[in-house]
């Protein structure tokens, strides 16, 4: 699986400026609510802020148990400009997916 | 004699989730609206029920009121409507329907009539698909089986949708023609938009001096009414629209998608919240503003109208604007009762809207061109006109209405 994550600095309405943008994959046997709550932590790692994802992402849990798990500041998208930033890391996370998905089809094309 | 309509409002609240207060403050608020005399209400916290939604208990103790109807909160299944008329004899809404049925009973356009019957078909349509699966399991026989009449009853509905669509189609696309030609005639386009029973009807009428219909109660307003007005010599079209409400389903947002581009397609969005509500109510009904927007994908500049501020005193509105000020862009503190802060909006709405170019245009001699001239007069700021070979004529005005010029045969100098 892949998390894509956007670093930026938001109006209500408006993203104002993007700081930095990550792309972690990591394999995984299971969607358990720890494993990817560990792998958003460590995405989010060094990035100050609060953290916006979408309720289900964290399997529709109210917003202080997300928090206690994370253990940082979390909520799920409230205003325009959030909910662009989600849209903005579902397109980097859609795109490196199919960027992995493609080196591997011709590193196993090439062996 | 009418007998006054009675119902019982029943609320089930999921017990890994914190309390909600307002959520039975806005039942009783839409009940009201259609027409509805509330005898009682019932909270329970427990899991969904899968027969009856709630436990059998509240739904008998409900039912000693002899209401004319239950209303639910919560959405009812085909199964769970079902089961509650069959086994109790008793008349059941879910708040989906009851919106649909103020709806209907306001929808006075042909435009909102249309919405409201595709909305009503776009719910039914998944029921009657699953009623007729329902009823094809199993043994047939002739009679009350499945049999064509019943089926073709789910591809009536299907062809009603698609007639309603294409009609509605017609109408939007009547809709972004008007849109165009007032945008020509040099007008900016502002839609005031916001939860339901926020006072748009009631700030459209104190900044335009109109007397559009505004009632304290939710859905006054259905069908888009528009209105000029001029802020600091910028020529104005207010468009007042539906209200939003929180946790709608998609499908009533496309049925009403004709209306909503009056927002999604405005220069300019007034959001308007009622800053008299409770924190946690207004930054609630400010988050499901935020997320019709995005659902209408609205991508023009917003301002937030605090209304009703003359409700409460300086610093309190000052410290509730300060907490929302994550939700609100551009706030300011209004009442459209007593026309405190309209000024201040009135300068705000001019700085927001988008800053007029200046183009410099040559127009032959022909009557054309001077007709032409005669229209820029009064759809543009015209700065300077001289006399020379040709016409020249240096003016400040939207792009549209100087494409409309350039068919006339203007030149862009």
């Amino acid at each position: 699986m892949i998390c894509a994550v956007v670093s930026a600095r938001i109006s209500p309405n408006f993203i104002e400026k993007i700081y930095c943008v990550r792309l972690m994959p990591r394999e995984a046997e299971a969607l358990d609510i720890n494993i990817v709550a560990d792998f958003i932590s460590a995405a989010c790692m060094c990035l100050p802020g609060t953290i916006v994802a979408e309720s289900g992402d964290f399997y529709n849990l109210e917003t202080w148990r997300v928090k206690s798990i994370l253990g940082r500041d979390f909520k799920y998208p409230e205003t325009i400009a959030e909910r662009t930033a989600i849209e903005m890391a579902h397109h980097i996370s859609v795109a490196g997916r199919r960027l992995i998905m493609d080196r591997e089809r011709r590193d196993n094309h090439d062996g | 004699m009418d007998e006054e309509k009675t119902a019982v409002l029943l609320i089930r609240e999921n017990p890994s989730k914190s309390p909600d207060p307002y959520r039975i403050n806005e039942l009783r608020g839409l009940a009201a609206a259609a027409g509805y005399k509330v005898m009682a209400e019932i909270l329970q916290r427990r899991g969904r029920d899968q027969r009856f939604q709630m436990g059998r208990g509240k739904i008998e103790e409900a039912l000693s009121y002899h209401p004319h109807k239950l209303i639910f909160y919560n959405a009812l299944s085909p199964n769970q409507v079902y089961n509650i008329r069959s086994q109790y004899s008793a008349q059941v809404l879910d708040r989906f329907n009851l919106i649909l049925e103020i709806f209907s009973s306001r929808a006075s356009t042909r435009e909102a009539k249309l919405q409201v019957e595709l909305a009503r078909l776009s719910y039914d349509a998944p029921q009657v698909k699953n009623a007729l699966a329902l009823k094809k399991r199993g043994e047939q026989p002739g009679f009350r089986g499945a049999g064509a009449y019943e089926q073709s009853m789910y591809h009536d509905i299907r062809g009603r949708m698609a007639k309603i669509r294409s009609e509605l189609e017609c109408v939007q696309s009547m809709g972004e023609d008007r849109r165009q030609k007032w945008r020509e005639q040099g007008f900016d386009l502002v839609a005031l938009a916001g939860y339901t029973n926020a006072g748009k009807s009631t700030l459209m009428n104190s900044l335009t001096g109109s007397e559009v219909v505004a009632k304290d109660q939710p859905f006054t307003t259905l069908s888009p009414t528009t209105r000029a007005l001029e802020v600091f010599g910028r020529k104005v079209l207010l468009t007042d629209t539906v209200g939003f409400i929180d946790d709608l389903p998609h499908f009533l947002i496309k049925a009403f998608r004709s209306t909503l581009s009056e927002i999604s397609e405005a220069d300019l969005v007034l959001l308007v919240a009622d800053i008299s509500d409770p924190i946690d109510l207004l930054r609630r009904k400010l988050i499901a503003s935020h997320k019709a927007l995005w659902d209408c994908e609205v991508t023009a500049p917003i301002v937030t109208i605090l209304n009703k501020a003359d409700r409460l005193d300086e610093d309190e509105a000052s410290l509730k604007a300060e907490s929302i000020k994550d939700l609100a862009p551009y706030p300011v503190l209004a009442s459209a009762v007593t026309g405190q802060g309209l000024g201040v909006l009135e300068e705000c709405l001019s700085q927001r809207l988008q800053p007029l170019k200046e183009y410099e245009i040559s127009l032959p001699y022909t009557s054309e061109g001077l007709s032409e001239l005669s229209r820029l007069y009064e759809t543009t700021e015209l700065l300077a006109v001289s006399y020379e070979k040709e016409l020249i004529v240096r003016l400040r005005g939207r792009e549209e209405t100087i494409a409309k010029a350039g068919l006339s045969g203007a030149q862009l100098r």
